[in-house]
């Protein structure tokens, strides 16, 4: 059963430089996977009777995908050495220093854009990863290693070639953390759930896409059909929300997967500050076996803001000026 | 010369908390420190940028704009687009854009007394009600 602690992390509030200390807050550790779906009741519901997921969220964390060495047999913290921990990852300092390419960016600070500014969602795991119990990805196919191997060969030497060769996220199309699985990201790592009758939605505010997730017992799309988020199909497994999501495309592999990439994501309401959401990912083309991963998300104020990505985005026309540029200058034999 | 090479991957990653690469937009080499009045604050999207001018040796006026971070996090930290009115001087330091435009990043803002803009948050909760540090 889902076995919770609940401490003042007033070690939270040790924040980064310029950060005014946060009030003691009561936030919900989750330390063992879910194993039953029933064990969790909750008194939240909706009118319909159902756990009340609703709400705005984040999923900002401290604790890294997979486990770090130095704490190879370590899948748990104590309260005590994950606010240690918490404490040193907030305020680990931009890492720059005036000319070097690190350096070439703004201050995180001064934006509001550092993990010490955001609520951030207590964890005594060492990793996300829950499955395999050494918190590691599986490693991955010689099939999948080729295959993104050769993506990466393609496009070398043509990165900045025009506006089709750049990121996802650069050309503000996808950002890698919208999944599924939804992923926490390096800042605005907010989101919102809204239950309706037969359908859940979800807005991640980075960058604005929404999950329309039907709960009506539908199958999903032919097999022929592929979306650039998958097509997710959810249904009640007692208190836990329980979302599949297949028909995938090959654009955005999540970690090197492929578009056979199948995702099967928990959402439980822990108590009124929490929800668990916990994933499984299968992809017998890229790793040799599934895995899984656990990340509390905990209640924010609302709303959350558009983030009209495209709106402003000079970037992308900069970084392509700036490549010419370079080729001029080379070019000129410098 | 253009050649289209397919599907670009997320997985293909910037650093988390990078919309974009810097060091491509940026040269490293051109670190600016200006001081400028503001003439408009772009809030949008996925960067604000600061408009401002800057008066030269010769009594001539150059334009700049100044690249900063998404506005989402500065409202939800009480940082609003009526918080950097125009007339307002302030020092950017930071680096040129590799073309040569008059573009830099703002890698720390201040205003003439030395003072941080937008520094500091309630990290507890974000409220847009607090002042910003000015």
């Amino acid at each position: 059963m889902a076995h919770r602690l609940h401490i003042t992390l007033s070690a939270l509030a040790f924040l980064g430089a310029g950060a005014s200390l946060a009030p003691a807050q009561s936030l919900a550790l989750a330390a063992k996977p879910a194993t039953t779906s029933s064990t969790a009741a909750t008194s939240v519901r909706t009118a319909d009777g159902r756990p009340d997921l609703e709400g705005y969220w984040t999923n900002t964390t401290v604790t890294p995908l997979e486990r770090p060495k130095e704490l190879a047999d370590k899948a748990f913290f104590t309260p005590e050495e994950a606010a240690e921990w918490a404490k040193r990852q907030l305020a680990t300092p931009e890492p720059t220093g005036p000319g070097t390419y690190a350096d070439v960016h703004y201050n995180m600070a001064q934006f509001g854009l550092e993990r010490s500014q955001s609520k951030v969602a207590a964890n005594i795991r060492t990793s996300l990863i829950t499955d395999p119990p050494d918190g590691h990805v599986p490693p991955m196919t010689p099939e999948a290693r080729q295959r993104n191997a050769d993506r990466a060969a393609k496009n070398k030497g043509h990165e900045f070639d025009g506006p089709e060769n750049r990121g996802l996220a650069e050309r503000c199309i996808m950002w890698g953390n919208e999944g599924p699985p939804m992923m926490p990201v390096g800042y605005n790592s907010n989101l919102q759930i809204v239950q309706g009758p037969g359908y859940v939605a979800i807005t991640q505010e980075m960058i604005h896409d929404v999950r329309m997730i039907p709960t009506d017992g539908s199958p999903h799309l032919p097999a022929d059909v592929r979306q650039w988020m998958g097509d997710s199909r959810g249904h009640w497994e007692g208190d836990t929300l329980v979302v599949d999501t297949t028909n995938f495309t090959d654009k955005t592999a999540f970690r090197g997967s492929s578009a056979n990439l199948h995702v099967v994501e928990r959402f439980r309401r822990v108590d009124a500050d929490t929800v668990l959401y916990q994933f499984t990912v299968d992809d017998p083309s890229t790793w040799a076996h599934s895995w899984s991963a656990e990340i509390p998300m905990t209640k924010i104020k609302g709303p959350i803001f558009e983030y009209a990505c495209h709106e402003g985005n000079y970037g992308m026309r900069n970084n392509l000026s700036g490549a010419r540029a370079d080729e001029k200058k080379q070019q000129g034999g410098k | 010369m253009k050649k289209f090479v397919g599907a670009c991957l997320i997985a293909a990653a910037l650093p988390a908390w990078a919309h974009h690469s810097f060091a491509s937009e940026f040269d490293v080499s051109k670190p600016v420190k200006l001081q400028g009045t503001v003439t408009q604050m772009e809030w949008i999207n996925p960067h604000s940028w600061i408009h401002i001018d800057v008066k030269n040796a010769d009594g001539t006026v150059t334009s700049w704009m100044i690249e900063g971070g998404s506005p989402n996090s500065l409202l939800r930290r009480g940082f609003t687009k009526h918080s950097l009115e125009p007339g307002t001087q302030i020092v950017v330091e930071g680096y040129q854009a590799k073309d040569g435009a008059n573009r830099a990043n703002g890698r720390d803002l201040t205003f003439p007394d030395g003072k941080k803009l937008f520094i500091g948050t309630d990290a507890s909760e974000q409220t847009p009600s607090a002042k910003p540090d000015k």
